[in-house]
């Protein structure tokens, strides 16, 4: 589903943020990428997004090789990937109902199809009767559950999480990984970046560890930290 | 058509949120097309109250019918020959009655009451350039002689002369200031846009995430600079229409000077000004997404940029 072949990118000034980078991922797969603050993550999930153009080596997406793809088409690749961020990336002014639905009204898709997909949606994250509330009027965790109710509202094959639980209480944490492991469970691919170390030791998925832009582990059911054998 | 109305949506949402910029935007097309529309207008008016006297001519002699009052055929073409002949004549031109039928009816259009006559009751009549405009006495008193062929003999005043000079002062003065701000409007419309931008660049962020075309993100964009530039125009249109209409109705009677401008100059001249609005406002958009249509990659400042 996600292939990059020695995946290299420089910043300007000479950063180098992933080094020689090769992973391959497959349908329906649950992957974290891991390591500390610097280590690479964030640019290996833009670097997917295709928000930033590799320096070197080729990613496939979905089949596509998404390095050569011409700026126009990038649109199309996102479509098929959702995306969650830690700042959760809602818009301030706009409904709970309307920040998911804004994600299909870009996409062009008929009123009589948003409405049935959006509270669809809203119901899988618990967040029905509470479709018509702003996000001020919402916990971080609400929060978050909405900006994955917006990343999954489409259906998109992929969904890549950069730090999803990194502003949340473990508590609240737990739930976006229910949440996400209930989505991946329909067949959806996620890659998700995170450093924190509960989640990932409870979640028993493989493991992609990360130091100063290199692939150091790669465990199929693996914990945050290596074990030493 | 869902696409049609949210898109419709987001251009009115910017333009609420930016009232203040964006009234400041349509107050300079106003103003700019304003401007514009009045040297038209007055040009118009110099225009159709001169209209005989251009291309130089100096002198206009009416003539009686062949036929009528003694004149016998081929006296017009005479008269016309023998005027050539002089020394102070530079030009002289034979205008028929079917030329001053449709003279008159460049005069009077739109007024349908003044137009509703009998075109045979115009004269046909020669317009004469001279070599110097001070030797009008002379040649009218020669003209003068030939009583019979001609019925009265017409001498572009000085006061005519500083009339169209005085037109091309203002139309030249008029026209400069609309074009400078014809290019202030097209700045300030690009500066509403990039502000617009600015104010919503979390949604457009967001909207790249989700895959949103670039077009789809600039429609909305757009849209605002082309309202902005139309309403500017219509507004210009309707108070120079205004003010003209209002000048004509105080000034009915007035024999020497008509005031008023037809229904169908304003009418496509109106129609002109829209486009040349709709257009400002779509250039000025343009303009000020130029930045952001080159940065189309990423999805904007939003997105983490630490790694």
């Amino acid at each position: 589903m996600i292939r990059l072949d020695q995946v290299t990118k420089v910043y300007e000034g000479g950063t180098v943020a992933a080094n020689d980078v090769s992973l391959d991922i497959q349908k329906g797969e649950f992957v974290f990428l891991v390591g500390a603050s610097g280590s690479g993550k964030s640019t290996l999930i833009r670097l997917m997004l295709r928000d930033e153009p590799v320096t070197r080596g080729k990613i496939w997406v979905a089949g596509k090789d998404i390095t050569t793809l011409p700026k126009w088409k990038i649109p199309y690749l996102r479509r098929s990937v959702g995306t969650v961020f830690q700042d959760y990336k809602l818009l301030p002014n706009k409904t709970v109902a309307e920040n998911v639905s804004f994600a299909l009204e870009v996409l062009g898709r008929p009123q009589s199809v948003v409405g049935p997909q959006v509270e669809q949606v809203l119901d899988l994250v618990d967040l029905a009767d509470k479709a018509e509330r702003y996000p001020r009027q919402l916990s971080g965790g609400e929060q978050q559950r909405v900006s994955v109710a917006r990343a999954f509202v489409n259906r998109p094959p992929i969904m890549l999480c950069d730090e999803p639980t990194g502003n949340l209480d473990p508590k609240t944490s737990v739930g976006i990984m229910r949440l996400l492991d209930r989505i991946n469970r329909t067949g959806t691919t996620i890659v998700m970046a995170t450093h924190d170390h509960a989640i990932v030791d409870a979640m028993k998925r493989r493991v992609v560890a990360l130091e100063d832009g290199k692939v150091v582990r790669d465990d199929e059911t693996g914990g945050y930290e290596a074990v030493e054998s | 058509m869902s696409r049609i109305v949210f898109l419709l949506k987001e251009a009115m949402v910017s333009l609420r949120r930016n009232a203040l910029i964006v009234v400041a935007a349509i107050v300079t097309v106003f103003i700019s097309l304003g401007v514009a529309l009045t040297a038209l207008v007055i040009n118009e008016v110099f225009r159709v109250n001169t209209l005989a006297w251009q291309d130089g001519v100096h002198i206009i002699v009416f003539l009686n019918d062949e036929g009528d009052n003694g004149v016998p055929p081929g006296a017009h073409q005479t008269l016309l020959g023998e005027v050539q002949s002089w020394d102070e004549v530079k030009d002289a031109k034979y205008f028929t009655k079917a030329d001053a039928w449709e003279e008159y009816q460049q005069i009077f259009a739109g007024q349908d009451e003044l137009l509703d006559i009998d075109p045979t009751i115009l004269p046909a009549s020669i317009r004469i350039e001279l070599t110097d405009i001070n030797l009008h006495q002379a040649v009218k008193f020669r003209l003068e002689q030939q009583s019979g062929v001609v019925r009265q003999v017409a001498v572009a005043s000085e006061s005519i002369e500083q009339l169209q000079e005085l037109s091309s002062v203002i139309n030249v003065g008029l026209l400069t200031a609309s074009i400078v701000l014809g290019v202030a409007a097209v700045v300030l419309i690009a500066n509403t846009i990039r502000l617009a931008i600015y104010s919503r660049r979390d949604e457009v962020s967001i909207m790249k995430l989700v895959g949103a075309s670039n077009w789809f993100i600039r429609v909305p964009f757009l849209l605002e600079g082309l309202i902005e530039g139309v309403v500017g125009a219509a507004l210009a249109v309707f108070a120079v229409w205004l003010g003209a209409s209002s000048i004509a109705q105080a000034t009915t009677g007035f024999a020497l000077f008509r005031f008023d401008v037809s229904q169908q100059f304003f009418f496509q001249r109106g129609l002109l000004l829209l486009i040349f609005g709709a257009v400002a406002g779509v250039v000025g958009s343009m303009l000020g997404l130029s930045r952001y249509l080159r940065d189309a990659e990423g999805t904007g400042p939003d997105v983490p940029t630490g790694f």
